[in-house]
């Protein structure tokens, strides 16, 4: 485990379980922070309820460590005021899956600008390992009364069909590759999705650390080429994605789709208001000493449509 | 000559009501007349029974509406049925001459229950179950005034003169009401032109043709010497806003500087985000006042969690809904509560409980709004009685939750949302923006700085790092379950309650309407202190000396102000739209005073001037302990 104790880390000491797989997100967000020399002040982290939740208070940045399943829509609303600012979420599979599915199918419709992290280890840490929406159908983990007897959702493919344009899987305990998409996730122009396999070693001993080194692949290696360049390839790229990222036997990292062609939320405000992104909410004046900036002229003319005459 | 008059303008949803009435409203103002006009609608896109009831005063502005009234129109057989008990003897009732022949039972709109009391009255009457069964009887008996024409020759005859599609014409119905309205009372036309041209602002052809229908209508107005007269209006000489309870607080979310606004579509609160958004797009950019966001959300829980991500990064934000939305956002309040986040939520309250009935009123959300979300913290809850204080009431809200640092709810209702008034312009001069201590760049901030009951407030994206957490928390923000880190902060977040009380003055509190040496005592909150003040002050003229307190902060409650008011009175009556007396409830919550009389009415319809003297004479000279309200349609 690799720790990093300068500008982006905090002194507190760690909630995790020892070999938790958010210690390996947690350094390679930190390094991908690092590497990008984003100054903390500007960077918003959210988070949600859960083990993943706690990261933000292990990271010298902003953070909001928010309601269970709504870190995104906390998020959305400061990246819109604030849109110079870099924001991501990170929450576990329960939190953007279970509760919060409306949530992230609703940024996929957006494509702002933003990053989310998922924390994916298939169960209920908090609560004593209850299956989460990404464990399998059939898989009994320790915690399960019976083998688990609902589906599992499938979030490489729930983003693409969602909207997202950039959607990676990485690995907890391969920091190096994960930091790597962290860092290209964060710098794509629109929303993107870094699906990260992770054990929890308390609660499900059958994705353990061994399970995944045994089963995983990197896309690269294959030669895969995530990137749409032309607008008439959008649906055959997504498909093929859709495809790869059901595949079990071996399990396949890395980019699986990415697409900059779609006109970011960020994009499509500027068409109905000019000025933004370039100015922002955040950042303009509401009062002249403590009064509002409307004066009677201003007033009759921002509200015209309500004034009548009667002279 | 009558310095009052009240109409009634009824017709399927979708017919033009809506339309008619801002015409008309408008086109009042305009003339120079005070006008209040509410809006009592189905939940319904199309086809069922709707209507405006507008009341007009040539002296002074109307705070609310009144039965019975002078002039019914309609656009169909269904308002006939519905409401020709509401027309005064000698007033006078405009119809459809096809509508003639149309039979109780045919009217498939009508829901069956609504249909089987006006059959049982129109029998006790001996009136057969036919539209001119009944007009003869109100010829006869009630001594009304019939004014009949074929709308459809009318709209054809345009039709012809303009060569417009037939098909087309439905769209002009509404300026047959509008007709009526302005022929009876021999208004000026062109304050009616001009009202039009607002309305269809850029289609002049319109305009027009509305006007040439008008004239038509009040050619046969003319014939059937169909007049009533109301003095001039006498209110000319500046400018007025003619707005909607929804619009003001628009207005005045802008005006305070409101820059993120979220929601999830709603009834009665969405035409609030409409107009934001519609102003948005169009009058901030031009008038180079930077940017207004509206972002519409998934759900409410999103709109609430938004608005507090947005007030993070320090822009005054808000979301606005009723009921059914206000309960998903309970965790997001108490989220805001334990993190002192400044969200404002303006919550228009509709007839509960569930569904309820969407479209119409009620105010059984007073302890939802005060007690929502879990554990204890402090919040604030406003509310307005009219048009004016909820313009002033919706940046004092923004005011108060970032000097405070807390959630403020802003509690309106459908009646207030729905009801178009003309105002004067609000004295921006006495809007003042308080956004409380901020600070730009500390290094070590400490978010939650225990040191004073308000910690200075850094914005995400400022010079200074923090942290936020639902969890209870240090000074920094990180996670702490330390006892003695406890009782401060708890301490902390709930004593700013007391701060809140003892700065606010108490005009902001409540305010007072009627004789100051009053016998008797009215006391309500919301919407109904038109009515109330209109009440009091005609009963006054009775040689009855009674005040009105209108409760304008809820929570935390302003005791010792009440308890003023009410050791003096004997006869203390509280009124609102609840079951349950809940103003009575909060009052003996909060002061230990018992309000043991009440006028209450919950069957979703508004409560009017008439409604309100009369069941104040039942307490206090038949000695009524509770007066349940049930006029409506």
């Amino acid at each position: 485990m690799e720790h990093n104790p300068g500008k982006y880390r905090t002194d507190l000491w760690i909630d995790w379980c020892p070999g938790c797989g958010n210690f390996g997100i947690l350094a390679s967000e930190i390094k991908a922070l690092e590497e990008l020399n984003l100054e903390p002040s500007k960077i918003a982290i959210v988070s949600g309820i859960g083990c993943s939740a706690k990261i933000i208070h292990y990271i010298n940045a902003n953070g909001v460590h928010s309601l269970h399943g709504r870190a995104i829509p906390f998020a959305i609303g400061i990246k819109l005021v604030r849109p110079d600012l870099t924001v991501i979420v990170n929450g576990g599979d329960g939190d953007l899956l279970g509760i919060g599915a409306g949530h992230f199918v609703a940024l996929g419709r957006r494509n702002l600008q933003m990053t989310i992290i998922l924390h994916d280890n298939r169960v209920y840490g908090l609560t004593k390992g209850q299956a989460a929406p990404t464990l399998p159908l059939g898989v009994k983990t320790k915690a399960l009364a019976i083998p688990n007897i609902y589906t599992d959702i499938n979030p490489i493919a729930l983003a693409i069909s969602s909207g997202y344009t950039f959607v990676a899987r990485a690995y907890a305990f391969d920091s190096e590759h994960l930091k790597e998409i962290i860092k290209k996730a964060i710098m794509h122009r629109g929303v993107s999705l870094v699906d990260v396999l992770q054990p929890c070693v308390t609660f499900n001993d059958i994705h353990t650390a061994d399970y995944f080194k045994k089963k995983i692949y990197k896309l690269e290696d294959e030669g895969w080429d995530p990137v749409v360049r032309d607008p008439k390839d959008i649906e055959e790229k997504a498909l093929n994605a859709i495809r790869k990222s059901f595949e079990e036997e071996k399990i396949p990292v890395g980019i699986f789709y990415e697409n900059s062609l779609l006109p970011t939320y960020e994009e499509r405000l500027k068409n109905v208001i000019k000025s933004y992104p370039s100015i922002s909410p955040g950042t303009t004046k509401i009062e002249v000493n403590g009064k509002s900036i409307f004066d009677r002229k201003l007033f009759e003319s921002v509200f015209s449509d309500f004034i009548i005459d009667t002279e | 000559m009558n310095d009052e008059i009240n109409i009634i303008l009824g017709g399927p949803q979708g017919g033009g009501i809506d339309t008619s009435m801002s015409v008309i409203v408008r086109g009042l103002g305009r003339s120079g007349y005070g006008v209040i006009a509410e809006r009592e609608y189905f939940s319904n896109i199309a086809g069922r029974h709707s209507y405006a009831h507008i009341r007009i005063k040539s002296s002074e502005i109307p705070l609310s509406i009144r039965y019975p009234v002078q002039l019914l129109a309609s656009l169909d057989a269904e308002t006939i049925f519905v409401h020709y008990k509401d027309v005064e003897e000698g007033g006078i009732l405009i119809y459809n001459k096809s509508d003639e022949e149309k039979k109780l039972s045919e009217i498939v709109s009508l829901e069956e229950s609504i249909r089987e009391k006006i059959s049982k009255e129109l029998e006790e009457k001996g009136i057969s179950d036919k539209v001119s069964s009944l007009l003869s009887f109100l010829e006869n008996e009630r001594k009304i005034k019939l004014v009949s024409f074929n709308y459809n020759e009318i709209l054809r005859r345009i039709a012809e003169m303009h060569k417009l599609p037939l098909s087309y014409m439905s769209r002009y119905l509404s300026s047959i009401l509008v007709g009526a309205v302005w022929s009876v009372l021999e208004l000026n036309l062109d304050d009616l032109m001009y009202s039009y041209s607002i309305q269809f602002k850029g289609r002049s052809d319109r305009v027009q043709h509305n006007i040439e229908l008008v004239k038509e209508v009040g050619k046969i107005v003319k014939t059937n010497n169909a007049h009533i007269k109301l003095e001039p209006g006498k209110l000319k000489g500046s400018k007025r806003l003619i707005v909607s309870g929804n619009d003001i607080v628009a207005i005045g979310k802008i005006v305070g500087g409101e820059r993120f606004e979220s929601y999830y579509p709603i009834t009665p609160a969405v035409d609030e985000c409409l107009l934001l958004e519609r102003l948005a797009y169009s009058k901030f950019q031009d008038n180079n006042l930077g940017n207004l966001l509206v972002l519409q959300t998934e759900d409410e829980i999103a709109a609430a969690t938004s608005a507090i991500g947005a007030a993070l990064a320090g822009v005054r934000s808000s979301t606005s809904t009723s009921g059914p939305g206000f309960d998903l956002m309970a965790e997001s309040i108490s989220f805001a509560g334990m993190n002192e986040v400044p969200l404002v939520i303006t919550f228009y309250q509709r007839a509960g409980p569930s569904t309820g009935m969407a479209t119409r009123g009620g105010q059984g959300d007073l302890f939802t709004a005060i007690f929502s979300g879990h554990g204890e913290f402090a919040r604030v809850v406003l509310s307005s009685g009219d048009h004016t204080e909820a313009f002033y009431d919706a940046i004092e809200a923004f005011n108060i939750a970032e000097k405070y640092q807390l959630p403020v709810i802003h509690l309106l209702d459908k009646f207030l949302a729905n009801t178009l008034s003309v105002i004067p312009i609000p004295e921006l001069e006495k809007v003042s923006i308080e956004r409380g201590i901020i600070v730009n760049d500390t290094k070590n901030y400490k978010r939650f700085d225990l040191s004073s009951l308000i910690s200075p407030r850094a914005f995400i994206g400022s010079n200074s790092v923090m942290w936020y957490t639902g969890d209870e928390h240090d000074e920094i923000g990180h996670i702490s379950e330390d006892p003695e880190n406890r009782k401060k902060m708890y301490e902390k977040r709930i004593k700013k309650l007391e701060l809140v009380s003892k700065e606010t003055p108490e005009d902001k509190k409540l305010s007072i309407y009627g004789s100051e040496n009053f016998d008797f005592l009215l006391l309500g909150w919301g919407s109904v202190k038109g009515a109330s003040v209109e009440a009091i002050k005609e009963l006054k003229s009775e040689g009855m000396n009674g005040a009105y307190i209108n409760v304008k902060m809820l929570w935390p409650f302003p005791s010792e102000e009440v308890k003023k008011y009410l050791k003096i009175s004997e006869d203390i009556i509280a009124i609102d739209y609840t079951y349950d007396s809940l103003i009575s409830k909060l009052v003996k919550m909060s002061s230990g005073i018992n309000i043991e009389k009440s006028i209450v009415k919950y069957n979703g319809r508004p409560i009017t001037i008439d409604e309100v003297k009369k069941s104040i004479k039942l307490i206090l000279e038949k000695r009524e302990k509770r007066v349940v309200l049930e006029h409506g349609a």
